[in-house]
C-alpha cells in the first residue's frame, strides 16, 4: 500500500520560525516529481528534510518501506537516496576525481566505482581531462556536472536534486536538462527536482508540487499545472 | 653554521608533527586545542616512564606514547568536545573547555610524574660525519623517524580513502555527510590522529631535550605560531610554519642570548601576519 517515496504531513522549524508546515508528497518508482516555489518557499528545507540534514518536528518519511526520518545523513544514503545540493557544493581544494570517489564513499566495489569514473566521462565528456585538476578552477557549469557526477557515483535508487540550473547559461542549463532525463531512463533513477526554472522543471517531471511559504500550495500532473492559470501567471510568467 | 642547519632541520621535522596534529584538529572539528603541548608533554613523559623507570626498549615507549596519545584524543572528542559542540552555539566554548583539559592534563601529569625535569640518554650512541658536519646518531634516529611520519601522514591523508574523508570534512561537512561519511567518527579519528601526532613529536623529542610537566603552554604556544605562519588548517602551511619556526629557534638560540630569540620571533610573526594574515600557505585545506 505504502509508496515508494512518500512524506507525510512534514512540519520542519528553524529555531521557533515554521518553515514547512504539513508538507505531504508522494513519488513513485522511475518517476521524476517537481517541486516548484519562490525564494524561502521551502524547497531547499524539504530536501533537507529527506536527507536527514534537518530534523523534522512532525510528520513521517518513507522510503521502499522503511521509515527514514530518524535517520542521519550517511545513513540515508547508505539505502539509496543521494544529493546534489544548491549551490553545487564540490569541494572546490580537490581534484575532480577525488570529488567523483567521495560519492563513492560507501562503495567496495572497487572495480565497479572505477568503471562508474569511466561512465561519467562518457556522459560528460570534459570531465576526461579534467580528472586532475583541481574542482574550483572549473566553469560553473562544469561544477554542476561534478556535483550531479559525484552524486551518481554512491549508484543512488533516487536523486534530490536543488536547482541544478541556478546560475547556468540557457545552452548548459538544456544539457543538464537533458542527463537529467538520461539518468531518469539509462540509469532508472528516481528523481526529484527542484527548481525555480519552473519551466524546465514542469517539462521534465510527470508530477509536481508547488510550495508557497512552506506549505503546498498546489499539486497535480505536471502536464496540467502547465495549463493552469495560477501556475501561468505566478511562475511562469505567461 | 651547518650544524646549526642541521639543529634546524631536526627541529622543523618534529615541529611539523606537532603543527599537523593542530592543524587536522582544527580542520576536522574547529576546534583550536589549547591542550596540545600538554598531549606533548604527555608523549615525552611516557617514554621517558617506559625507557627509564620500566627499561623498555625505545620502540616500546614510541609505540607507548602514540598510543595513548591517540586514545586520550578519541576520548576528549567523544565525552567533552562533541557533546560541547552539539549543544554550544558559541566557539569559545570549545575554546575554554580546551583550557580545561589543557590545567586537567597538566595536573594529571604533575601528579603521575612530578615536577622534576626528565631526560634520557641518546636512543642510539654515536656520531656520523656528512659533509664535515658532526650529526648524533640519535638525532639523526629522530630526524628519520620524524620524516617517515609525516611522509606516512601525508600519504595517507592524501591517497587513502579515510584520508579523502578527512579532507572532505575539513572543506564541507554537510556535503560530507551527505556522501555516507560518518561525521562524528570521523571526527574522533581526527582528533586521535591529531593527538597520536603531537604525542609521536613528544616522544622523539623527549630523547632530545628533556620534558617537565610545566613545557606544556610554551608548546602550545610553538604549535600555534606555526599554525598561523603556515596557514590554519592546510597541510602545506602546518609543514612550513614548522620548518620557519625550526630555524629561527635553532640559528635564535646559537647567534643571541637566549631570551632575545622568541621576542624576536613574536615580533616578527605579528608583523608578518599584519601584511598576510592568511599565512604562508593561507587557503582553508589543500
Ligand atoms: N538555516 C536556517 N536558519 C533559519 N531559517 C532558515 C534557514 N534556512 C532557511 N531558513 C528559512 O526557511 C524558509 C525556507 O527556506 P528554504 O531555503 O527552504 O527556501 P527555498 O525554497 O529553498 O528558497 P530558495 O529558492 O531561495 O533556495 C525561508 O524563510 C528561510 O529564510
Ligand atoms: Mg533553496
Amino acid at each position: 500500500m505504502s509508496s515508494y517515496f512518500e512524506a507525510r504531513n512534514l512540519d520542519v522549524y528553524y529555531d521557533k520560525v515554521k518553515a514547512l508546515s504539513d508538507v505531504s508528497m508522494v513519488l513513485g518508482e522511475g518517476d521524476i516529481v517537481a517541486i516548484i516555489g519562490t525564494n524561502g518557499a521551502g524547497k531547499t528545507t524539504t530536501l533537507r528534510a529527506f536527507t536527514g540534514l534537518t530534523r523534522i518536528a512532525t510528520g513521517e518519511i518513507w522510503y521502499q518501506g522503511k521509515r527514514i526520518d530518524q535517520l542521519n545523513p550517511d545513513q540515508i544514503v547508505g539505502l539509496g537516496i543521494s544529493m546534489v545540493p544548491e549551490g553545487r557544493h564540490i569541494y572546490p581544494l580537490m581534484n575532480v576525481r577525488d570529488n567523483l570517489l567521495m560519492g563513492a564513499f560507501l562503495r567496495r566495489d572497487k572495480a565497479e566505482v572505477k568503471r562508474d569514473l569511466e561512465r561519467m566521462c562518457e556522459r560528460f565528456p570534459f570531465l576526461k581531462e579534467r580528472m586532475r585538476q583541481q574542482a574550483s578552477t572549473l566553469s560553473g557549469g562544469e561544477q554542476q556536472m561534478v556535483a550531479i557526477s559525484r552524486a551518481l557515483m554512491a549508484r543512488p535508487k533516487l536523486l534530490l536534486m536543488d536547482e541544478p540550473s541556478l546560475g547556468l547559461a540557457p545552452k548548459v542549463v538544456r544539457e543538464i536538462a537533458r542527463s537529467i532525463l538520461a539518468i531518469n531512463r539509462e540509469d532508472k533513477v528516481s528523481v526529484i527536482l527542484v527548481e525555480q526554472n519552473s519551466r524546465m522543471a514542469l517539462k521534465l517531471s510527470s508530477r509536481a508540487y508547488v510550495l508557497e511559504t512552506g506549505r503546498v500550495a498546489l499539486e497535480g500532473a505536471s502536464e496540467e499545472l502547465v495549463n493552469n492559470e495560477d501556475v501561468r501567471r505566478l511562475y511562469l510568467g505567461a | 653554521m651547518e650544524q646549526v642547519i642541521v639543529n634546524s632541520l631536526i627541529l622543523g621535522m618534529n615541529y611539523a608533527l606537532i603543527a599537523l596534529g593542530l592543524t587536522l584538529i582544527f580542520a576536522i572539528m574547529n576546534v583550536l586545542n589549547f591542550a596540545h603541548g600538554q598531549m606533548y608533554v604527555l608523549g615525552g613523559f611516557i617514554t621517558y616512564y617506559a625507557l627509564q623507570v620500566l627499561h623498555l626498549p625505545f620502540v616500546v615507549g614510541l609505540v607507548a606514547s602514540v598510543v595513548v596519545l591517540v586514545l586520550v584524543g578519541l576520548l576528549s572528542e567523544r565525552l567533552l568536545f562533541r557533546r560541547a559542540i552539539r549543544v554550544s552555539t558559541r566557539e569559545e566554548s570549545t575554546m575554554l573547555l580546551a583550557a580545561g583539559l589543557a590545567l586537567l592534563l597538566e595536573s594529571l601529569i604533575l601528579l603521575f610524574f612530578g615536577e622534576k625535569q626528565r631526560g634520557m640518554p641518546p636512543i642510539i650512541s654515536g656520531v656520523y660525519q656528512v659533509f664535515g658536519v658532526y650529526i648524533p646518531a640519535g638525532r639523526a634516529f629522530v630526524f628519520a623517524i620524524a620524516l617517515a611520519s609525516l611522509i606516512g601522514f601525508v600519504t595517507f591523508m592524501q591517497f587513502t580513502r579515510p584520508g579523502r574523508a578527512l579532507r572532505a570534512i575539513a572543506q564541507d561537512k554537510e556535503v560530507t555527510a551527505l556522501q555516507g561519511v560518518n561525521i562524528n567518527r570521523y571526527g574522533a579519528l581526527g582528533f586521535g590522529l591529531g593527538a597520536g601526532l603531537t604525542g609521536l613529536a613528544g616522544s622523539l623529542l623527549a630523547t632530545i631535550f628533556a620534558v617537565n610537566s610545566g613545557l606544556g603552554t610554551a608548546v602550545s604556544i610553538k604549535a600555534f605560531i606555526m599554525v598561523m605562519l603556515g596557514g590554519a588548517g592546510v597541510v602545506s602551511g602546518a609543514i612550513a610554519g614548522a620548518f620557519v619556526l625550526g630555524f629561527l629557534e635553532s640559528f635564535g638560540y646559537a647567534y643571541m642570548p637566549g631570551s632575545v630569540t622568541y621576542m624576536l620571533i613574536f615580533a616578527g610573526m605579528i608583523i608578518f601576519l599584519v601584511f598576510r594574515p592568511q599565512g604562508i600557505m593561507g587557503k582553508p585545506w589543500g
